[in-house]
This record gives structure tokens, C-alpha cells and sequence, in this order.
């Protein structure tokens, strides 16, 4: 693997947030992360909770604002930007074409159905919109979609079906970088089954993922590279068979 | 792409009464005002800057008094400037400051360049006159002179808006709140202007109509490929509608960006205060 | 004839001279011609100008008082006695019909303060003070018309507004005109507006052309004639120039159509191509149809008259 293909790329990120509202407190998130991401490489974040995981996810995709360091993406057209110096709009537009995101959490729809959601998602993504149909319906019905609920609210679905919709869109055409925060936290067996199902195949067409996920079977499963956190650093990066040892062993805290 | 923009606004300002420029010493949101005891005058916008592209829409947010609603007005033409430029794409390709243009050429331009969606429907619609009129309006304005296409086009609007066609010929002044809201955004795209404001759409309705509203106002935004400017208090509509907000304060630019850092991860301390009541 | 009755509308300010005759000596001492003083016609003529040079525009004059109320043709009349000259023979209609009461008495008006000759007869007038209606015959280029108007502002009926009329004209923004059509033929299936039809001057102003009906619209575009409006209570004044633009406005699919009534003639001239008004007859229950134009009508019943009675020789 040639170190220098990288997908993603974060050097040095850190996020401090500075709380005006309690006493301008000063809250470290992120210390110095430095992590790299290879096409068809699927890195999942270990770590308990409040190690910082979701925020760097989220310095990613610039919900949250780094404070320092950079965040280098390969685009599709084979340039690197860093994502810590580009315009919200040129962010807004590589977030559209370049990076996926699924939360756990969909994002308030408008009243539409599953398969408006994720056509839009494609079309966004510069699909045209049959193109962009076709891909929703082979996603959805993957992804064990009830095609009777393809046109109903998606406000009335369940959390996992919403959840589902949520990584169908996210995934409907393979974005260069893939990044999840607990996708499939509130899918039963056979759902979550199918789902990791669809992740693994991404990964396997050259997207680079950075995951994050609840349970360990799911890394054990997916993970070609576990990068353990803690307090807003990493701790520890390697294969999955060392990280999960040394996990089953209990992280000292 | 930065230059991709059909909208922009350069160091907007609009001072009410004297515009000396003391003013601005003593007001802002570090002082926590937007009158000035040094000159009297009051500073309701200052240094406003932002651009919107096709099919973007950017989100103005702040408290009643801030700004967001002076600095709408000033870009619709309601209400004169103070200082600095206001550019649509469509007018001499950006190179025309717009608030140069005499009043004539610039009420012209709501013909066909830049609608405005307002709070009350009152102000961008006719009430004694019916839902087809007030779009014929808009399409006469813009000189269509054939009968049939006229009721075509507006049939047309009002099905995409949702009203339903039964009340085409109805007067305005007989339609609830919500569907007058609807009957305004048909009038406004009527033209298919490239820039659309819109201020407080759903303010004023009922919870479940401003749902349906602002539903429809996303699906349009989205489906058009207009460059919306949404003014509003409420975070839920600059969530729903917006990728890139501004959040004003005493008349004041305080924070800008991507409209979900904004809502997370806050800067300033206004927007922190902002985002927290809106969360609690 | 024209003496006696100004003496009796004029008697007041005439009384000091009480040796005078009644003839052209008294005019000249007394009277200026066309009753009004050089400076207030100085006036009315240079309002007529602006008018003429910006064809439709409402040039706002200062309406004098006249002997006959406002509202009752003083804005025409401002006009013709401004305007006329010692060789112009005079006609007056009121409906068509020289013979109206008001028709006779804004002509004897003007006769008797000028002493110009007077006419039924287009041929043989010069200037035509009308309400309500264009002569049947075709005027041409030694003519003048003038309309008295009512009402000269064509948007009075969707704005009330004064400063917001003098915007829309200015910017020629007559949106909300084109919206009162739209929904007059929504609400009735055709455009209903009979009199005072808007209409396009020189693709630049729209003008009331009130009162005169639709009939007699096509005939102001593009005519050989001048055709001046006055309107004395709201003290406008508004000209269409010979050869000038004249559009109805109407949509590209709603064509513009004068009143014709299938089947309707004139009971005394048999005439059906000219602007027929209903007559209701009281003894019998029914109506008939006349011309309205009264002048028009007797000179074509005289002609039908002849040629019949040439027949039966």
C-alpha cells in the first residue's frame, strides 16, 4: 500500500470548545489526531464514551470546526484538498459529491418517502434522477425495505427503518470517503445483517470507511484497521486482532 | 466556485436617522445595542456581506431586532441603504451595485430577477383580488398577453404549491393562513426569478400548516435551483431550508457558517445563547 | 341667436353696459372671443401641446370656472374655446345627438362667445365637441375632436392612490390593469367593459377613452384627426395626435370585438353598420333600435327617402 494514496488524511486535528454560556469553560475534544484512510480500507473507532469518536467524525465533516491541524481528502478527480481551509460552500459541495455521512439519527425530512430520500440523495451526488431510482430501489429492497412503505412519511417509520433509509442514502453511490456513526445501533439481526452486508461491499469497491460502531462483532467483522481513542487522542492503532486483545483485556481507564 | 454566485451582498448597512459614523462606536452586539447614545441614530445593519449560489439557500437567523428583516428589506427594495452593494447575477452580470439603480429600474427588478416570500401575505399578495389574479399579476408584469397560457401557468403554480385548483377563482381574502402562504410562493416563482427571500414564511402559522409549508418551500428550493435568502428566528426552519446560515446581533454579522456546525458547535457567544434556547 | 342667450347667462357682469346691442361691439368691448381671457387660454393650449407631444399622458391644467357645472362637459369645453378660431364651424353632440340639451347649450356657448357658424354635419364642421361618441362619419385631417371626460384616469378602478397612479403610469406598469381583464373574463367569460375602454396610446400610456363605447375605438387609431380629452373636475387634459397607436387592450386569444347585435337595424334608417342604441318603447311591449349618431341617421333617411321615391317614379 503506497503511503501516499490516502483517501483521508488528519494531521495534528484537534477541537477545544470554548463554553460561553457556563463561565467561558474550556472543553478539549480532540488532541493532536493524526490518522490516514487508504482506498478500500475500512478503519473503525474504538474507544469508550466521550473518547472523542463522533467528534472526530464530526471534525471531518466540519459539523464541528477543528480548531487546529488539517484534514486532507482525495477527491474524485484525484486532488487534495484540505477541509480544514475550504469555503462552507465548497464544503457543502464536496459533502454532497465526495463524503458520505450516515448517523445514527435521520436528519428532519420533509414529508417524503424512502425512496424520494434516497433518489435525492443520489441526485445530489450528480446522478441523473432514473439512474439515481434505479440505484434507491436496488438499495432499499438490499437493505430489506418494505416496498409498502417506500411512499409513506418517513417522520412515521421506525427508528430502525429510518436508520436503514438513512444508510441507504448515505451509500447510494460510492462516495470516496464513507463515515458512520453508529449505523446500525438500532437494527435487529437480520437488518443489521443485510447492512454491514452493504458496508463490507463498499469497502470492496475501494471506499474508504471511517466507522463507528457500538459493538465489537460489527468492527471484528468489517474492520480492516481498529484505531482505539481515549481522552481525545489515539491510543492505539493496529489490526484488528491486536486492538480487539488488548480490548478484551479491558483499556485501562 | 466562489465565484459561482447569483446573489451578493457587500458591507450592507443601514443606519435609521443621522448616518454619522460614530455611530457605530458605541453599538453592536460587544455593547449590547443597536441605538447609539453618541449620535441617536440607530444602526439597524452594518458591514452585512454574504453571497448565495444558484440553487443554494443561506439562512439569516437572530432574534426580532437584529437586523435580519432590515437586511432583507434593503436587498428586496423595500427599504433604502445606507451604504454598500447589492449584486444579482442577472443585472449586468454581477457588475451593477443595484442599490444605484434609480427606484424605477430597481422596483423593476421584482418582475422577473428577485421575488420576495413575506411574513404577512398580505404584503406580497392582493386579497379582493383571486389566487389566479394574483399570479396574473406577476405574469402580466412580465408581458404575457395570452389569456389561456396565463390560466395554464397559473393552474400550473398553484398545483405545485398545493393549492387546490376548486379555489383558483376564489379571492385570496377568503383563504386561511397557510394556503395564502402557499398562493405567495406561486406568485413568486411565477417568473422563475434566480433569487427568492424569504422572510418568516411559516411565522404565524399553526404548527402542523407550517410543517406543510416548509415541506413544500424545501421541495421547491430543491426542485428550482433558486438562490433562496431565508430569514427567520427559528432554528427548525434554518435547519429544514438552509445550508449556510449567518447569525445576526444588533445589526451585526456575528458568526457564519455551514448551517449544522452553527447548530452543534456554535462560536460566539450570541449564537451559543441562541442555539442553547433553541435546544432547551 | 347667440346674443340674447349670453346676455342672460352673462347678464350680471354685462349690466354696466346697459346701451349696448348685443352685436359684435359688445364682444369686442366686453367679452373676449371664446368667452375665456388670453392668459387662461395661453394656458389650456400649452397643456394641449404637452398633451399632443406625449400622446395618452394626463397633462394636469388649472380648470377654470365655467358657465356650465363640472362634471357637465367644462373640461371639452375649456378645451374648444381655447383652441378655436374665427373660421371654424362648430358641432356639438351629447350621445350622438345634436340636438341634447346639453349639446345645445354648450354649442350656443360657444356660437354666441365667438360667433362662429355652427353645423350638424362633419363635412362641414372643423371642431367637434362630443360626450359619449365619435361622429359615424369619417373625419379627417381638417377636424378636431374634442371628448368630454368624466373620469380621465383609466386605473381609478384598481388603485385610488395618487401617487401610486402617477408611479404606475410613469413606469408604464399596468400589471394590475391586465389583472382586472383577467379576472373580468374569469368571472364573466368575456371582458364586460363597455364604455371608457383602456387602451394603448402610442405603446406608452393607457388612457380611459370614456366614455365613448367600444364601437367607436378602432376609429381613434391611427386616425387622420386630432382628438383632445378634457376633463374639467379632475382637470386633465390627455391628447391622441393623428397617426398615432390606438390598442384595445385585450389578450392575443381574447380578441377585442365592437357591440353588434345579430339581426339589429335602425327603425328610421334601416342603417346595421352603425352604433345602434336600444330604444324602449312604452305602448308596446318591445324595443326597438335607432342609430345613435341622430345627425347621421336623418341625412341617410333623407337618401333612402330619394332613392325610394326615385323608385317609385
Amino acid at each position: 500500500m503506497n503511503p501516499n494514496n490516502f483517501i483521508l488524511s488528519c494531521q495534528g486535528l484537534s477541537k477545544s470548545f470554548t463554553l460561553h454560556t457556563i463561565d467561558g469553560r474550556h472543553v478539549e475534544a480532540l488532541r493532536g489526531i493524526d490518522i490516514e484512510i487508504h482506498p478500500g480500507e475500512h478503519v473503525a473507532l474504538a474507544g469508550s464514551s466521550g473518547a472523542g469518536k463522533s467528534s472526530l467524525l464530526k471534525c471531518i465533516y466540519r459539523t464541528y470546526e477543528p480548531t487546529s491541524g488539517s484534514v486532507f481528502l482525495r477527491l474524485r478527480n484525484g486532488e487534495n484538498v484540505d477541509l480544514t481551509q475550504v469555503s462552507d460552500q465548497e464544503m457543502a459541495f464536496y459533502r454532497g459529491r465526495d463524503i458520505g455521512y450516515v448517523s445514527q439519527f435521520l436528519r428532519a425530512e420533509p414529508r417524503r418517502g424512502p425512496l424520494d430520500i434516497v433518489t435525492r440523495a443520489g441526485v445530489s451526488r450528480g446522478m441523473d434522477r432514473e439512474t439515481a431510482r434505479e440505484a434507491a430501489v436496488v438499495s432499499l429492497r438490499r437493505l430489506n425495505i418494505d416496498e409498502k412503505l417506500w411512499d409513506v412519511h418517513a417522520s412515521v417509520l421506525s427508528g430502525g427503518e429510518k436508520q436503514r433509509i438513512n444508510l441507504a442514502a448515505g451509500t447510494i453511490s460510492a462516495p470516496q470517503l464513507l463515515l458512520l456513526d453508529e449505523p446500525v445501533s438500532a437494527l435487529d439481526p437480520n437488518n443489521r445483517e443485510a447492512a454491514l452486508d452493504l458496508i463490507g461491499d463498499l469497502t470492496s469497491h475501494g471506499v474508504a470507511v471511517l466507522a463507528v460502531f457500538h459493538d465489537l462483532e460489527a468492527m471484528e467483522r468489517l474492520a480492516s484497521r481498529i484505531v482505539l481513542m481515549r481522552n481525545g487522542q489515539v491510543e492505539m492503532n493496529g489490526t484488528p486482532e491486536d486492538v480487539l486483545k488488548v480490548l478484551a483485556e479491558g483499556v485501562p481507564s | 466556485m466562489s465565484t459561482n454566485w447569483a446573489l451578493k451582498i457587500e458591507s450592507l448597512g443601514k443606519i435609521h436617522g443621522i448616518p454619522d459614523l460614530r455611530s457605530l462606536e458605541d453599538t453592536g452586539p460587544e455593547k449590547g445595542t443597536a441605538k447609539s447614545a453618541l449620535t441617536g441614530s440607530i444602526v439597524a445593519a452594518w458591514d452585512v456581506s454574504f453571497e448565495v449560489a444558484p440553487g443554494e439557500a443561506l439562512g439569516v437567523i437572530g432574534e426580532s431586532g437584529s437586523g435580519k428583516s432590515t437586511v432583507m428589506r434593503c436587498i428586496a427594495g423595500d427599504q433604502g441603504s445606507t451604504t454598500g452593494a447589492v449584486r444579482l447575477r442577472t443585472v449586468h452580470d454581477g457588475h451593477m451595485n443595484v442599490l444605484d439603480l434609480d427606484p424605477s429600474s430597481r422596483r423593476h427588478l421584482r418582475v422577473a430577477d428577485l421575488s420576495v416570500v413575506y411574513q404577512d401575505p398580505a404584503e406580497g399578495l392582493r386579497l379582493n383580488v383571486t389566487a389566479g389574479g394574483n399570479i396574473a399579476e406577476a405574469l402580466t408584469a412580465a408581458g404575457w398577453r395570452h389569456f389561456g397560457r396565463i390560466r395554464d401557468r397559473a393552474a400550473e403554480l398553484l398545483d405545485r404549491t398545493e393549492v387546490p385548483l376548486s379555489r383558483m377563482d376564489d379571492l385570496v381574502g377568503t383563504f386561511s393562513g397557510g394556503m395564502r402562504q402557499r398562493v405567495q410562493l406561486a406568485k413568486a416563482l411565477a417568473n422563475e426569478p434566480p433569487v427568492i427571500l424569504l422572510d418568516e414564511p411559516t411565522t404565524g402559522l399553526d404548527a402542523s400548516i407550517a410543517a406543510g409549508v416548509l415541506d413544500l418551500i424545501r421541495n421547491l428550493l430543491e426542485e428550482t435551483g433558486v438562490a433562496a435568502v431565508v430569514v427567520s428566528h427559528d432554528f427548525a426552519v434554518i435547519e429544514m431550508l438552509t445550508t449556510r446560515c449567518v447569525v445576526m446581533n444588533h445589526g451585526r454579522i456575528v458568526e457564519s457558517g455551514l448551517t449544522d456546525r452553527l447548530l452543534e458547535d456554535p462560536h460566539h457567544p450570541y449564537s451559543q445563547k441562541l442555539v442553547g434556547a433553541a435546544r432547551a | 341667436m347667440n346674443t340674447p342667450l349670453l346676455q342672460e347667462i352673462l347678464g350680471n357682469a354685462s349690466r354696466t353696459d346697459t346701451n349696448l346691442d348685443g352685436s359684435s361691439s359688445f364682444k369686442a368691448q366686453t367679452l373676449n372671443f371664446g368667452l375665456l381671457d388670453e392668459y387662461s387660454k395661453r394656458e389650456i393650449r400649452r397643456a394641449i401641446l404637452t398633451a399632443v407631444a406625449v400622446p395618452g399622458y394626463q397633462v394636469p391644467f388649472g380648470s377654470r370656472e365655467m358657465p356650465v357645472a363640472r362634471g357637465w362637459g367644462s373640461g371639452g369645453l375649456q378645451i374648444s374655446l381655447a383652441i378655436v378660431g374665427p373660421d371654424d364651424v362648430v358641432k356639438v353632440i351629447d350621445q350622438g345627438d345634436d340636438e341634447g340639451v346639453n349639446a345645445v347649450n354648450l354649442r350656443r356657448l360657444i356660437v354666441s362667445s365667438t360667433g362662429i357658424p355652427e353645423s350638424t354635419t362633419p363635412e362641414d364642421s372643423t371642431l367637434i365637441q362630443t360626450r359619449h361618441r365619435i361622429p359615424e362619419d369619417p373625419l379627417d385631417a381638417r377636424h378636431t375632436l374634442v371628448l368630454q371626460v368624466p373620469v380621465p384616469e383609466p386605473l381609478r378602478g384598481v388603485e385610488r392612490d395618487m401617487r401610486e397612479l402617477a408611479r404606475m403610469h410613469a413606469e408604464a406598469d399596468y400589471a394590475r390593469m391586465w389583472v382586472s381583464l383577467y379576472e373580468d373574463k374569469v368571472r364573466n367569460g368575456v371582458i364586460t367593459r363597455t364604455t371608457g375602454y383602456p387602451c394603448l396610446v402610442n405603446s406608452r400610456y393607457v388612457i380611459a377613452t370614456t366614455p365613448i363605447p367600444r364601437w367607436d375605438i378602432p376609429r381613434l387609431h391611427q386616425s387622420e384627426f386630432l382628438s383632445l380629452f378634457g376633463a374639467g373636475r379632475e382637470k386633465r387634459i390627455y391628447a391622441v395626435p393623428p397617426h398615432t397607436d390606438v390598442e384595445p387592450l385585450t389578450f392575443e386569444d381574447v380578441p377585442f370585438e365592437v357591440e353588434k347585435t345579430p339581426g339589429a337595424k335602425c327603425r328610421n334608417c334601416a342603417s346595421n353598420n352603425t352604433f345602434l342604441v336600444e330604444v324602449l318603447a312604452t305602448d308596446v311591449r318591445q324595443s326597438y333600435w335607432v342609430c345613435s349618431d341622430s345627425d347621421w341617421c336623418r341625412r341617410h333617411r333623407e337618401l333612402s327617402d330619394s332613392s325610394s321615391q326615385g323608385l317609385m317614379t
